[in-house]
Formats: structure tokens, sequence, C-alpha cells
């Protein structure tokens, strides 16, 4: 049971299945670090995104290459609006936490029901089969959508790192995750920039949910459940660490594959709402994760503490 | 007559539910939405021990009560160290966590669910009385929160809650009254959990999933947040809405999602365009304001 072909195997497995994890958890975390909301209207986006696909390869019979950049507009127009229409309005209304979340639940349940209602509650896929040819390379088998998969996901991380650390709109995103006044001080025009980050984490889940659905048969809830293992990883990978973020997906995926070898599947989805319990009580700062661009932020911090006064460690909301 | 005897009871319960829920969100505003998971251990608990144990059910229903003040408690000791957003999100892990315990556990009749549960009152005094008694629980659930939210313990509340560095330098151990809140409400949802096993003699783990949550939520939001009678009325209007399109004769299919997209745009809509609910706040401190010295403030007594 534990041989090394066997542990290989699961690992394998588990990298691969962490490329639409990664780009869920990526999406979820931009979305907290930049504009502070647990943005559960996430799981609306990514179940767009996959009917639409799913809505024209399987019924209008529409060729991949035409319904993918359809469904990833769907899902943009979709982020756009709910960025435009409501947390936009809310943010301008200075509304308590508990509304904004409210609001993002009940846009991913009227999502689910929409859908439920135009769909049906049973399960699909984006093409007809979710089983793709396997080579085996050694002991380990490997599946077409594995290869393909990691380059998308680990090629978008990448994209999204070196945008936010090269780009001029990339370093207002961080700016305004750090200071939003003060960010707009420097005439950084904040709504532009909320926008434009709700709109990259629409473009993020949505492509995650490309990769998902072409492997696993999605229902209208689906996407709910898949967004909860978002938000344990962001915050096991520590909130405002997009880079602890990507670790921690791979790492969920890990244990939930491996998990197999100790526990039966049923217990599974256990699994992971007993670490998101745990992580939240016993680590709301999550683990002490690597910071891409760490070495930058390190420089800069010795030029301001030989220019001022410590000052105390920021807090988490946390108490 | 049945039939409306049968909505009585599910109204008569959702009031006690949404009541006791908007004590913990709206008075003492702790965002845990895990209200649903004391409801469903007050109701397996209580059907367990009648159905598997022949424990009497009056004695049932009380063990209920109990087993799940200390369960929300054991629970909330560790997860109310941290607030706000994390509070929420760990009472979801929390309430799917105990779904998917309920959906593998024999004793609980796994996902399929747990039938065959003892009746209550029902064969001596009928569907009729049966309502009467759950509407009697609703009404004093309802009165004695009520008397709660606006004593001197209510302000204390209130005052935590608005501002709680503030309250913890009074002197005062805001981790004690939040206990003491979860405790109160989720036994109160445990009891209603029981209320409803005797009565429906089925359920499963599924309909205590985050559905439930955020009918709850409807409820208290649409009803009005922080107030006595909002919670009554989001329960009555969110149950018998759906319940009026059950007239439509519409396939299950169809009714299912409907009534799911009744429930959430009446959320959203209220909360871009009525955001405060249909009974809107109680002015709280108006007795203490009215009480204070011209020239003193108002301040809290003993929590």
């Amino acid at each position: 049971m534990f041989d090394l072909a066997t542990i290989m195997q699961i690992l394998w497995t588990s990298v691969a299945t962490s490329s639409y994890y990664v780009l869920f958890a990526l999406s979820f975390a931009l979305a907290l670090k930049v504009n502070k909301v647990f943005n559960f209207t996430q799981a609306a986006v990514m179940s767009v995104a996959f009917y639409t696909a799913y809505g024209c390869v399987q019924l209008l019979d529409w060729p991949a290459f035409i319904a993918l950049p359809l469904a990833l507009v769907a899902a943009l127009v979709l982020s756009w609006f709910i960025e435009v229409f409501g947390f936009s309005i809310l943010r301008e209304r200075k509304v308590e936490m508990l509304f904004v979340f409210i609001f993002t639940f009940m846009v991913s349940q009227l999502t689910v029901y929409l859908i439920s209602l135009a769909f049906g509650t049973w399960s699909h896929t984006i093409f007809q089969s979710m089983f793709w040819p396997v080579t085996l390379v050694g002991p380990i088998a490997i599946s077409g959508w594995d290869i393909p998969a990691l380059v998308v996901a680990f090629g978008s991380a990448a994209i999204l790192f070196a945008f936010l650390r090269f780009s001029r709109w990339g370093q207002f995103m961080v700016a305004v995750s750090d200071n939003p006044d003060l960010a707009e001080l420097y005439g950084i025009e904040k709504r532009k920039v909320y926008l434009l980050t709700i709109l990259i984490a629409g473009a993020l889940a949505a492509i995650g949910m490309f990769l998902y659905g072409m492997r696993a048969q999605v229902q209208p809830r689906t996407s709910l459940d898949l967004m909860l293992f978002a938000t344990v990883a962001t915050i096991i990978g520590g909130i405002g660490n997009l880079f602890g973020a990507l670790i921690a997906a791979v790492g969920l995926a890990v244990i939930q594959n491996a998990s197999i070898l100790f526990i039966s599947s049923e217990w599974q989805a256990f699994l992971v709402y007993a670490i998101l319990f745990a992580t939240i009580i016993f680590l709301p700062g999550g683990l002490r994760m690597p910071k891409f661009g760490t070495r930058f932020e390190t420089k800069t911090r010795e030029i301001s503490l030989a220019e001022e006064t410590p000052s105390a460690p920021p807090s988490t909301r946390a108490e | 007559m049945e039939y409306l005897y049968i909505v009585m009871i599910s109204l008569g319960i959702y009031v006690i539910l949404a009541s006791s829920f908007n004590f913990v969100i709206g008075e003492a505003g702790l965002i845990s939405i895990a209200h649903p998971a004391f409801f469903a251990t007050g109701a397996y608990v209580s059907a367990i021990a009648a159905l598997r144990y022949g424990v009497p059910i009056p004695l049932a229903m009380l063990l209920a009560v109990v087993v799940t003040f200390l369960v929300s408690v054991i629970i909330s000791l560790p997860a109310l160290r941290v607030s706000g957003d994390y509070l929420m999100i760990a009472s979801i892990g929390f309430q799917l966590g105990l779904i998917e315990l309920l959906k593998n556990l024999a004793i609980t009749g796994g996902a399929g669910g747990l039938s065959g549960i003892p009746s209550f009152l029902v064969p001596q005094i009928g569907n009729g009385g049966y309502a009467a008694v759950v509407w009697a629980c609703a009404i004093a659930v309802v009165l004695v929160l009520r008397y709660i939210t606006r004593s001197d313990y209510g302000r204390a509340m209130s005052a935590m809650r608005d501002d709680e560095l503030a309250f913890a330098s009074l002197g005062r151990n805001p981790m004690w009254v939040k206990l003491w809140v979860i405790g109160l409400a989720s036994a109160i949802a445990g009891f209603a959990g029981a209320l409803y096993a005797h009565f429906f003699r089925f359920m499963e783990p599924d309909q205590f999933d985050v559905l439930q949550s955020a009918a709850l939520l409807t409820m208290v939001v649409v009803g009005g947040m922080r107030t006595s009678l909002g919670p009554v009325v989001g329960a009555v209007l969110l149950q018998i809405l759906p319940q009026a399109i059950t007239f439509l004769n519409l396939p299950p299919s169809v009714l299912g999602p409907l009534q799911g997209i009744l429930f959430t745009g009446l959320v959203l809509g209220f909360m871009f365009f009525r955001p405060r609910g249909i009974v809107r706040m109680d002015p709280v401190w108006k007795g203490a304001l009215q009480d204070a010295p011209a020239s003193g403030g108002t301040h809290v007594r003993g929590a």
C-alpha cells in the first residue's frame, strides 16, 4: 500500500490536481488582499464560466477555441457587474462586513438557483468525455490533462506575480492593498484598481474552472465547495500573501489526495472543513509562508527602520 | 386544515430560530452563521435519544437543549478567539464539518437521514394542538429575548458589540458575554430542533446546510436586524411566500430553484433598497436616555 510507486503516483496526482486549486486560491487571495473582501461571489463567476463553456461546447456544439474565450468574457462581465453594481455601492455606503458577506453569499446562491433552473441539478462536464489518454512515465501514470493544466495554472500564476511586481497597474494594486487612502493621495484611482482586481480574480477563477470542468463533473453547487477550499488555502497561506496561498493550495491538494491512504474517501470533505476550522482558530495569521519579493521588502524595511522610530507590529484582525 | 397546521408549526419553529439567530448576529454582533448546526444538534440528539435509547421524549428534548448548550460553549471557547470575518468562516467550517460528520456516522442514519422518530404530543392533541404549543414556545422565546435585550445585560451586549475594547476597559469580560449569548441562542435552536424532529419525524443532514443559514440570514435581514419583531416578520414572510409558490403546481425541478431565487433576490433587493429591513431598529437606548439626567450620558450597568 505504501510502496514508492503508489506514493509517487499520489504525489503526481496531487500536484496535477493542485493546478485548479492554485488558481481558485490566487483569485480568492487577490480579492482579499487588495479589495479586503472575502469574495464569495467568486463561486458565481466560476459557475457562469463553466456553464457558459458547457453550453457552448455541448449544447451549441461550438469548438472549444470559441467557447472558452466566450466563457471567459461571460465571467469577466459578471465580475464587472458585481463590482460596479455591488461592491462599489456597498463600499460607498461603508456597510458592515456582515452585509458584504451576506451580499457575496447571496449572489453565489442566486447564481446556483438560476443555473439549477436553466441547466438542472445533475452533473455536467465541458467536453463529452472527462477521460484523458494516459502515458506511463516509469511507475507514474500521467494523463493528457495533467501537464497542460499545470502549465496553464503555474503560467497564470507567474504572469500574475510579474504583473504585480513590474507593471504600473500591478504596483497600484499593491499600493492600494497596503494603504488605500495613501494610494489615493498619490493619485491612484482606487475604484479602477478595485475593478481591475475583481476582473483579474474573475479571470483566474474562470480559467481554474475550465481546468476543473475538463476533468471532473460539475453541479450548480460545486463551485461553492471549491471556493471553500480556496478560502482554507488563503488563510493557511496568510492573508495578503499570494505566494503563501499558492503553496498552501498545493499542500492541501497533497494532503487531500494522500488522505485516501489513511482514511476512507467519505471523510475527505470532513478533513477539509476540519482543517478550515482549526486553521482559523489556531492559525488566524496563517503559516509563515515565504513572500514573493521578500528581499525587496526587507530592504525597504531596513531603510525605514533606520530613519524612523520603531512602531508596534501590525496586528491581525483576529483577537 | 391539516396543511395549515403544518405550515403554522414550520412557521413557529422558524420564528424561534430566526429570533435566536438575531440575538447572536444582530444584538451581540457575533458573525457566526452556524446556527443551523445547533438546530441540527438539538434535532439529532433528541431524535437519537428517543429512537435508539428509548429515552422519554420530554427528557430527550431537555437533553437536546443541554447537549446543544454544551456543544456550542465548547466549540465557542476556541472559536471566539477570533472575531469578524474570521469567526464567520470558522462557523462555516464548523457547520459543514458537522454535516459531513452526520453523513458518515451510523448512529445518525448517515446521508440517508433518520426516520421513524417518535412523535411528541401529536397523537394526544393533534396537529392543531402541536401548532399551539410551538407558537406558545415561539412567543415565549421572542418575549424572553426581548426582555434580555432591553435589560442591563442587553445594554452590555450592545456596548460590547459597538466597541469591544471600550467594553473591556470598563472591567467587563467580553468573552463571558459572548459565551453566554451563543450558549443561550444555541440552546434555543436545539430546542427548536427537538420540536422539529418529533413532529416531522424524518430528517437528513443536508437540511441543515449553508442554505439553511442563508434562509435564516434572509429572515433576519429582511425582517429587520436588531429588532424583536423583525425576525418574526421575516420568518413569516419568507415561509409563506415559498408556500404560495407551491400552489402554482410547478415540477420540483423548477419549484426548488424558484423558491431559492425568491429568497436570495429578496435579500439582495432589501440590502440595496431597504437595508434596515421591514421593521426598523428599535430605539434601544430610548428608555435609558429618558431616565438619564440632563447633564449626564448613559452608562452600562453590570453584565
